[in-house]
């Protein structure tokens, strides 16, 4: 019998089966498939350096593991996470990770904003003294820390001699006592970041829509108002990824610390940070580096997620929407 | 026939004639020297026998053939690195330094080959009888077993200022008590000047320091049953008189030296008496780095009244990574037979190393002209003990846990009992 259809068109030649591959597609399916295959790489990077590791130290987390002492592992479910919230140095650590952060970041912001508002003219002079504030943001924070240490030491620093001289602090220097040093450390974060915060909400400053601003002013309203009825609402969105930003940050604190002071004296400064690295990589106690991680991701997330909370909040009250 | 005279040979003969020649040298060349090609990599504490040991590479590859490559680091960078390297079988090291400390770690772990049989076939070689006994015993044996050979000794000595004890009219203390009362003599803060200095920063500086004066104040960290006794009433009186040491006659900011920081101090002519590892030693007469030359006395350290004479012993040994193949190892293994060698420590030392162990160099000519202290070293040796640091798999953070609570007490954030309290409960969980 012939194949021929009685319109004398011939049938379609079936294409051979070569799974999904063959499927005729349409062309939002091919460009699909397109940008999955562009993606595909990064993707692939982020589940290896990314994913995986932390899926690997949240399962350890549920282990007594040492790599020194391999013969010793042991499946213990919580009780990594138990140990944290049982031992004082731990929870040390947990409560001054979270002073470190909010005060810091307070003054950060409070510093910040009133660098940005000064620099926010634009003038020669201002975008000079910007490229010169930017400059301790440049410096890695291990270097910040080790210049401190230098300057603050009792006995050859060019700061901290002089302070011990004259009996301001504690004689043997301000990072050496457990009521002075983390508000040195404070301090010091403070210095370094500042200026960085600034230029965020700097940016943010020289966004506002000009028109506005001039309309509060024909209207008469007062530079205070300006500031707190306009300026401030439209400076949300910066003010929150300055915020996010610098919070996420402080809050894995470590370089700064570990040269300074190392946590001491007595855990006044350890921060959840500095205790993973030494658990982790001084005693190689994996199980218990990897639960004090997790615990700090998850500080992290809910802080951003308070953060955002606050923001959405005021934006409502402020802008009613 | 071809003329002789008309003989050319072509480039291409030329170039493989060459090569052949070239051939036959590195032939006859790897004849000469045993380890011809191999490339040993070591990882060495930075302290003064690292540069010595990369100064000298050149001369064991003359000897042997074998390159030798020293990577020097850090106190904490050498632990981290050495043990991931052996954790994770990596092969990135041949050679190790080992502290005296981690010999516990490494036998339990198994990280270094078990040199006893080699040290019982080369006994001779080794000259072994010309090594102190405390020497080989801690810095290379856990359990009977040699986990490492000890190639850089020190002893804990106490380096004293002559002129600032001459101009008080004191003696070289003998006795901790003493020790005490000179420290509190010589302290005047008016003329920045210091009867006393010591690690106290936290972590391992301060710890090892603090065990050092407590065991010569009659202290011990671990019980008569191998378990921990940080919180004993000997401990607790050693850390009240080690927090009085530092409130009254420490520099301010010895709180936050380590063992650079405490030399320097003494260097500078800061501090009049310090209890340090001899290996600093040759330092003080060095006028590019210190102040204090031709002022400085070495004296065996004190002890506490009523305490057997005994004094610290420290150092490294050399540790060959079980992980690497056996050509490695038996390279390896003849590197540190040519390290320890008479002629070769010798000269290792005249370079500075500062890692005497042998008896015969303490009466050596040479190196007594260039080392005026090697008696004292001697003395300390034949009484020394080098278990007051236990040498056992949980020293790392036996140590750690000392100190924070050393540190913290220091700091005056903590009373001494109830920092040691807090360290025994922490310590018992090790075990």
């Amino acid at each position: 019998m012939s194949q021929t259809s009685s319109t004398g068109v011939q049938p379609r030649t079936q294409t051979p089966r070569l799974g999904w591959l063959s499927r005729p597609r349409s062309f939002t399916d091919s460009r699909r498939f397109f940008l999955f295959f562009m993606a595909a790489p990064a993707v692939l990077y982020v589940l290896i350096v990314g994913v995986w590791p932390l899926a690997q130290g949240f399962w350890y987390s549920f282990f007594r593991y040492n790599l020194i002492r391999p013969a010793r592992t042991k499946f213990i479910g919580l009780d990594n996470y138990i140990a944290i919230f049982e031992d004082r140095g731990a929870r040390q650590a947990i409560l001054n990770t979270f002073q470190f952060t909010l005060t810091s970041v307070s003054l950060q912001l409070f510093f910040g904003f009133c660098l940005a508002m000064l620099l926010w003219r634009d003038s020669r002079f201002n975008r000079i003294a910007l490229a010169f504030l930017l400059i301790p943001a440049t410096i890695t924070p291990l270097v910040v820390g080790l210049i401190y240490k230098a300057l603050l030491g009792a006995d050859y620093g060019l700061i901290g001699y002089y302070l011990a001289n004259a009996g301001i602090g504690p004689r043997t220097g301000l990072l050496t006592d457990s009521g002075t040093a983390l508000w040195v450390l404070i301090l010091i974060d403070c210095w370094e970041w500042t200026p960085l915060m600034a230029l965020i909400l700097l940016a943010g400053l020289k966004s506002l829509p000009a028109d506005v601003l001039e309309a509060g002013r024909a209207d008469g309203a007062t530079a205070w108002q300006r500031f707190t009825l306009i300026v401030l609402p439209l400076m949300l969105p910066s003010i929150f990824l300055a915020l996010v930003l610098r919070t996420m940050d402080a809050f894995r604190v470590f370089d700064s610390v570990f040269v300074t002071t190392g946590g001491g004296p007595n855990d006044a400064t350890n921060t959840l940070m500095v205790l993973a690295v030494k658990e982790g990589l001084q005693f190689f106690n994996i199980g218990y580096a990897s639960a004090i991680g997790n615990i700090t991701i998850l500080f992290i997330a809910c802080m951003a997620a308070v953060l955002l909370l606050v923001v959405r909040r005021a934006d409502v009250r402020i802008n009613g929407k | 026939m071809t003329k002789i005279a008309n003989f050319r040979l072509s480039k291409t003969t030329s170039v493989l004639g060459a090569s052949l020649l070239a051939l036959l040298a590195t032939t006859a060349y790897g004849q000469d020297k045993p380890l011809a090609g191999v490339t040993l990599t070591l990882a060495s504490q930075n302290d003064q026998f690292g540069a010595v040991l990369a100064k000298l590479a050149p001369e064991f590859k003359e000897a042997t053939g074998a390159d030798l490559k020293v990577e020097i680091m850090d106190y904490g960078t050498l632990l981290t690195k050495t043990t991931a390297d052996f954790v994770g079988d990596t092969k990135g090291y041949d050679l190790v330094t080992m502290d005296i400390v981690w010999a516990g770690a490494y036998a339990e772990n198994q990280y270094s080959v078990d040199l006893t049989d080699w040290v019982k076939r080369d006994a001779a070689e080794l000259e072994l009888d010309d090594i102190y006994p405390v020497i080989l015993e801690s810095l290379g044996q856990y359990d009977g077993k040699y986990v490492a050979f000890p190639f850089a000794a020190y002893a804990n000595v106490l380096a004293y200022r002559k002129d600032l004890f001459e101009a008080a009219g004191l003696d070289v203390p003998k006795t901790m008590e003493e020790m005490v009362a000179d420290a509190k003599t010589l302290t005047d803060p008016a003329k920045n000047q210091y009867g006393f200095v010591a690690n106290g920063q936290m972590g391992a500086a301060v710890a090892q320091d603090w065990m050092q004066y407590n065991s010569q104040m009659g202290g011990s960290i671990l019980g008569a049953d191998g378990m921990p006794a940080l919180n004993s009433p000997e401990n607790v009186k050693s850390l009240a008189v080690y927090k009085e040491l530092f409130a009254d006659t420490a520099p301010p900011g010895a709180i936050e030296y380590d063992w650079g920081g405490r030399e320097e101090s003494f260097r500078q002519g800061i501090a009049a008496m310090m209890q340090t590892w001899s290996v600093g030693a040759p330092g003080y007469s060095d006028p590019a780095i210190s102040n204090v030359v031709g002022k400085v006395g070495i004296a065996t350290a004190p002890v506490g009244e009523g305490v057997a004479p005994e004094y610290g012993v420290g150092g490294w040994g050399m540790a060959i990574n079980a992980d690497v193949d056996a050509k490695q190892q038996e390279a390896a293994w003849t590197f540190i037979k040519w390290l320890v060698s008479k002629p070769i420590h010798k000269e290792f030392n005249l370079d500075g190393a500062g890692s005497f162990m042998r008896i015969s160099q303490m009466t050596d000519p040479d190196l007594l002209a260039k080392f005026d202290f090697l008696p004292v070293i001697a003395t300390t040796y034949e009484n020394g003990n080098g278990d007051y640091r236990p040498r056992i798999p949980e020293y790392p953070e036996i140590q750690d846990i000392l100190g924070s609570a050393v540190n913290a007490v220091l700091s005056g954030a903590v009373e001494p009992q109830a920092a040691l309290d807090e360290a025994q409960a922490k310590a018992e969980e090790l075990f």
